[in-house]
């Protein structure tokens, strides 16, 4: 699949491969995505930790079969560790063995004669994450995935912007190097701290909400198969009802899971049954991650959980 | 690229029809109806920017082609397509869900009337050959759509006043007496001053203000950046440079130049009071956008109101947008009460101990009229003295020429100090910065060296 056939890519076609991924997405999800494959422009997905953002990245490299390469952000992040390095030793053992000398121009083309022997060709260059994501062979374009962006500094920010918005980036000694096929670039953010302008303007930007019953009925039934469903359920409920109340740390769909897979391991090998508010208050450390937030338990809460739980059942559609 | 006008994309845009269309059907394809959709987007946006909310400039664009690979028919679809292109912040959608309900309806009546009016023509040549402006084919519709277009599409400035619950006082260094809000219902009473909602506006600060806070946020950095510069004592080698030098010596590494960090962050902990005094002897607006430069500056920096007790207002100031004194009012946030100096470091020190390490700097804005207990406030002093890695003081009193550290609470502190300097404007902060950068902390430097005041400081400035 080739950046023009993502071009044409259709709302049916993203949600088939977003079934086939094990990958429940609302319709707004679906239609955003659709426009940054479309458009191909960056997609900046922000929302609250555990509610799937990374995941997103990585289900679209594996639904369209293609590598994804991901840039964990970091602050402090260099451009040496992000974009690119010159091999230093190669460099000395080669001006050493008078097989290279440091005389490099930009302007030059890489592969002109002007440059042969110079120690600032292709082969000294360790490609980092961005670079390889811009120079990636193969049909379908890699998905780049630059996770948790607000983590880096302002100045690292600044620097991904001529990578988002040309797919290009320069490097003094070597040239400039452009993508003959741009990746899908999925950033990500927690929000810790406001993104600039100027990036938000270069990507659509999608806002990820914890998902609704119905859904988060239906992934954890997918990632974790080994739950009795009508347990998965109450699971479900019992996580709505939580969120609820006024936590410090609301629990997101990966806690949800972890719980999910918590149940089932504590009851291996048993008959289905239904929650109790015991096995909930024993097991809650899965959802509830600030001392204040377990605090808050008491028996009365523990008791609507248990009744929200009963009452799963009516709540899944047919 | 300014907002564009509202001829310019019917004038350009042929892009959003020419592009290949998944819903090239649905789209009418009519100069009037693409024109109506253009209009009603603008107007749309237009109106996202006068409520507040921070719509790229591209946004419209984005947004026209996007409707494009999406169609008109879907509601649904349209409104995510929108809202992915136009929204960048979580906290705008609610404005954006009330403006779209009128927008969809405007659009697809206005689609549906364009539609009618063709109807009958299409067969003929009639909406082919109409170039520009006065478009003969919809008489009815466009002029006015155009004139309504035009006036909301601005910087928002009439619809920044509506937002505005209680009027602003700008009040000076002349200590003018605060107005009368009239708001009682606002009000709560304290152990000393009653406190009201934060009633200031986050004051647009000129190019030199900015620069003289940014100035004095650079002079204070103490924490090593991502910068770095050769240095004789660096940590690591610089790699080209060894590089290079190594060709003298036949590709044999012997000189080993190193690199080092510059000091070029701030990690900084500013603890802002509050109280009546304070608020009555400098322009507060000048005191929430200080606060504001600060916190954008440092690379870190918590923020701290004090005034009876201790608020933290970090969170705030880090949502803020430009604007800290929308967020703090939204955070109900009050402000000027009494001030107990040494209980709000007592808070400091029990609630948040890790807001400050040895390398951060603690900038203290207050005037140090303390009403507490001056035990208290020498114990919370020695334990942010010895806490901190530099304790700068900010006074409001001292730029005034006959200032003396005498009131209890500042001959309390005054010895625990690395600096204190007066502060009733920026320009106050260059000059400390150029002290800073001259002599270095915990030498000569504060109130008293200021060259402007022996100079014979008129009106205030230079």
């Amino acid at each position: 699949m080739t950046r023009q056939a993502f071009a044409s890519v259709t709302e049916s076609d993203l949600e088939e491969r977003f079934e086939a991924a094990e990958y429940v997405a609302d319709d707004r999800t679906v239609t955003t995505v659709q426009l940054a494959l479309t458009l191909g422009r960056p997609l900046l997905v922000e929302g609250p930790p555990g509610s799937g953002k990374t995941e997103l990245g990585k289900v679209l490299a594996s639904a369209f079969e293609t590598e994804l390469i991901r840039l964990q952000c970091y602050e402090g992040l260099t451009a040496e560790n992000a974009l690119y390095e010159w091999n230093y030793t190669k460099q000395l053992l080669a001006v050493q063995a008078d097989e290279g000398t440091v005389a490099g121009d930009a302007a030059v083309a890489p592969n002109d004669s002007a440059n042969r022997g110079s120690v600032f060709g292709e082969e000294f260059l360790l490609e980092r994450p961005l670079l390889r994501a811009l120079t990636a062979g193969g049909d379908t374009p890699p998905v780049l995935l630059v996770d948790e962006i607000d983590r880096a500094d302002e100045e690292f920010e600044a620097f991904l912007l001529e990578l988002l918005s040309d797919f290009q980036v320069s490097i003094p000694e070597y040239g400039t190097v452009s993508a003959e096929q741009p990746p899908v670039v999925v950033l990500t953010s927690n929000r810790t701290r406001g993104l600039s302008d100027a990036l938000k303007r270069r990507c659509l930007y999608l806002h990820v909400e914890p998902p609704s019953f119905q859904n988060e009925f239906e992934i954890v039934r997918r990632k974790v198969p080994e739950l009795d469903v009508a347990v998965a359920a109450e699971v479900c409920a019992v996580v709505d009802r939580l969120r609820e109340e006024a936590f410090l740390k609301q629990p997101g769909v990966a806690e949800t899971l972890d719980w999910a897979r918590a149940v089932a391991q504590l009851r291996r090998g048993e008959e289905a049954r239904p929650l109790s508010t015991d096995e909930i208050e024993r097991t809650l450390g899965c959802l509830l991650k600030e001392a204040e937030d377990l605090d808050r338990i008491d028996t009365e809460l523990l008791e609507n959980l248990q009744a929200a739980a009963s009452a799963a059942d009516e709540r899944i559609e047919a | 690229m300014g907002m564009p006008g509202p001829e310019d994309p019917t004038a350009d845009g042929g892009e959003p029809r020419t592009e290949p269309l998944d819903g090239a059907d649905e789209v009418p394809d009519f100069r009037a109806a693409r024109r109506h959709v253009l209009i009603e987007l603008l107007r749309f946006t237009a109106q996202l920017r006068s409520e507040g909310v921070d719509v790229p400039t591209s946004g419209s664009l984005d947004a026209a082609r996007s409707l494009a690979v999406m169609g008109l028919n879907d509601r649904r679809r349209v409104e995510d397509a929108l809202r992915a292109t136009l929204l960048s912040a979580t906290a705008d959608e609610t404005v954006f869900e009330s403006a779209f309900d009128t927008f969809w309806h405007r659009l697809r009546s206005g689609l549906s009337a364009v539609g009618a009016d063709h109807d009958g023509p299409t067969a003929g040549d009639a909406d082919e050959d109409s170039p520009d402006g006065p478009d003969t084919a919809t008489p009815a519709d466009d002029p006015g759509v155009l004139e309504d277009a035009s006036p909301p599409e601005l910087d928002g400035s009439d619809g920044g006043d509506v937002d505005v619950r209680i009027p602003t006082e700008r009040r000076h260094v002349t200590g003018d007496r605060p107005a009368e809000t009239g708001d009682d219902d606002a009000r709560r009473f304290s152990a000393v001053g009653s406190r009201q909602r934060i009633d200031a506006e986050t004051a647009q600060l000129g190019r030199t203000e900015i620069d003289a806070i940014n100035r004095f946020v650079d002079a204070l950095s103490t924490v090593p950046g991502r910068r770095r510069r050769r240095s004789e004592t660096g940590d690591r080698i610089a790699a080209r440079r060894a590089l290079r030098s190594s060709l003298a010596t036949g590709g044999a590494p012997i000189e080993l130049p190193d690199t080092g960090p510059v000091p070029s962050e701030l990690r900084c902990c500013l603890l802002v009071d509050v109280s009546g005094s304070v608020l009555d002897t400098i322009d507060r607006s000048v005191l929430l956008a200080f606060a504001e430069r600060l916190h954008a500056g440092a690379r870190r920096a918590s923020v701290f109101l004090f005034d009876t007790d201790l608020v933290e207002a970090t969170p705030q100031f880090e949502r803020a947008n430009g604007d800290p004194a929308a967020a703090l009012r939204e955070a109900e946030v009050e402000w000027g009460g009494g001030t107990q100096i040494g209980t709000a470091f007592e808070t400091l020190r029990r609630q948040h101990p890790h807001a400050l390490d040895r390398r951060t700097v603690v900038v203290v804005v207050s005037d140090g009229l303390d009403v507490g207990d001056p035990d208290t406030l020498a114990d919370g002093i020695t334990w942010l003295a010895g806490r901190a890695g530099t304790l700068v003081w900010l006074n409001p009193l001292a730029v005034s020429p006959e200032f003396e550290p005498r009131s209890r609470g500042m001959s309390t502190v005054e010895p625990y100090l690395d600096a204190l300097f007066g502060f009733a404007e920026p320009a106050d902060l260059a000059e400390a910065a150029r002290q800073i950068e001259q002599r270095g902390l915990g030498r000569r430097v504060g109130y008293e060296f200021d060259a402007r005041l022996s100079g014979g400081r008129a009106g205030g400035t230079e």
